[in-house]
This record gives structure tokens, sequence and C-alpha cells, in this order.
């Protein structure tokens, strides 16, 4: 069978932009089958189909997998793999067109932000204070390392931005819901 | 009923109260989905995430128990307490629905 890897990379808060990718994937006849590493995907030659692709963030949902699991296949929802506390699930559109979601109102999708923030926003927060800041300011006034600062202050500037969009999307989700 | 429970549930969403309103017997989460969609003839469909994230909470809050698993499936009932938020629930939506009426 005809197989294809595609690398590509989507912070852990484009969660949205990589259901959107995987969807365009299957419709342009690509099939899902797995990503590993630090984003390697791989695809399957297929028909085109359109399928709707939807990741959870849930730690719950990891460890009893299996009544997790059961959930989502009673309604219908094939389970693919766990990728970085993710779970990854698909659904085939049906033939009225309606695409379904794994959530269903905007609090629960507010909820999945939450478990996303505490998981991972946290402890990336602890490196950003503790090695990355330092870092750069040491760099920066002391040592005189421009290369390093310039590097810190890279990295700095691209988690500051990312967290600034993901707090955007969470405050709007925030005010439209109840 | 403490102010946590006051906050996240009064009022609470179309999901919870759905939840809850099935949970007075015993039923495992799909069997929430498939009642609701009977009850409103097809027009609310529950989706996974969102009853597992609810179930789970609902659970921590104590308004609603698991009371054991059958095949996989998680089988939950309503608390003394959920019954209280449901009435107090039900209560606000019979306020409105008055007020709706007299007004339009």
């Amino acid at each position: 069978m005809e197989v294809k890897k595609q690398f590509k990379w989507f912070t852990i808060f484009e969660y949205e932009k990589e259901q959107d990718y995987l969807q365009e994937m299957h419709k342009s006849d690509w099939k899902f089958v797995k990503v590993t590493g630090l984003g390697m995907y791989y695809f399957e030659k297929c028909l085109p189909k359109d399928v709707v692709y939807q990741l959870d963030y849930n730690k719950d949902g990891l460890a009893p997998k299996d009544e997790y699991l059961k959930m989502f296949d009673d309604c219908g929802w094939e389970y693919i793999q766990d990728y970085f506390g993710y779970s990854y699930f698909r659904k085939v559109v049906s033939d009225n067109g309606i695409a379904e979601e794994i959530f269903c109102d905007d609090e629960s999708r507010l909820q999945m932000m939450q478990r996303l923030l505490k998981g991972r926003m946290l402890p990336l927060l602890i490196i950003f204070f503790l090695v990355l800041l330092p870092q750069f300011l040491i760099s920066l006034f002391d040592t005189h390392n421009y290369f390093i600062a310039a590097f810190a202050g890279g990295v700095l500037t691209m988690y500051i931005m990312i967290s600034a969009i993901f707090f955007v999307k969470y405050s709007q989700y925030k005010s439209s819901g109840k | 009923m403490n102010q946590h429970i006051k906050k996240v549930y009064v009022p609470m969403t179309e999901t919870a109260f759905l939840i809850l309103l099935c949970l007075r017997k015993p039923n495992h989460g799909y069997g929430i989905v498939q009642m609701v969609e009977k009850m409103t003839d097809g027009a609310i469909r529950l989706t996974p995430g969102t009853m597992y994230g609810s179930l789970s909470k609902m659970e921590k809050d104590n308004i609603i128990r698991f009371i054991r698993e059958e095949d996989k499936r998680k089988i939950y009932q309503i608390t003394d307490l959920g019954l209280e938020v449901l009435q107090f629930e039900r209560k606000r939506i019979e306020r409105l629905y008055k007020i709706v009426q007299e007004e339009m």
C-alpha cells in the first residue's frame, strides 16, 4: 500500500489546526495512520472522504482508558492513538453533511482548555521562569553572550506569543459561555 | 448546597441539566446520550467529549455518584445533593417560563 510521510509541527495549543490538517489530508485521499516523534505524520492512500478528526486532552481518559474509549466507541468515534497527552479520534461526516464534534457546548470546550493549561502551560511556565528568563538576563547583561541571549530571547518571545494567542481564545470562549 | 455548587450549577448548562434529569435512574454515558436524543426528538445530541468531562466533574462535585461498571461502561446515579440542585434549577426555569408567558 502506498504510504506518505509528512513532517508537520503544531504547538500544543494548535489542536484545531491539526484537526483541520488531518481532515484535509483525508479529503485529498490520504488517510491518517499515526504520528510519531516530533511531528512525523504517516498516511496511507485511500478513497477521498470527508472525515472529521478530533483531539481530546484528558489525562483522566489516559488512566482508566477502557471506559473512556468505550464512550467514544459507543458514539461512533474511531480511536486512533495517543500523542503528547492528546487522544486522536475520527468519524465520517454523515450523508446529511453534519460534521459532528466531540464537544457540544462551550463549557466543555473551555474545560478542555483548562486541562490543557494545567497539564501543559504550568510546567512550561516553570521552565520559563527558572531557566529561560534567568539565562536570557545573564547572557545579556553579565556574560554578554549575545548568541545565547538571542536564542533564549527568541524562545521566550515565541512562548509569550503562543500563550497570548491561547489566552485570547480562552477568554473568547469564556465570555461566550455562561 | 455550598457556594461552589451554587456557582457552577445555578444556572447550569443544558448538558448538565439533561444529564441530571436522566440520572434519576442509574445509567451510563451512552445511555444518557440515547435518552436525550429520544426526549428531544433528535434536537440535542450530546457528544462523548462533553459527556465524559461532565460526568467526571459532576462525580467530583458529588451531585452524581458512581454505582458500578458494566461491560466497560460506568453507571452513575444522581445523589440527594444532585436532586436538590435539579429541583432548584427546575424552579428557576419555571419562573422564567411564567414570566415569558405573561410578557409575550
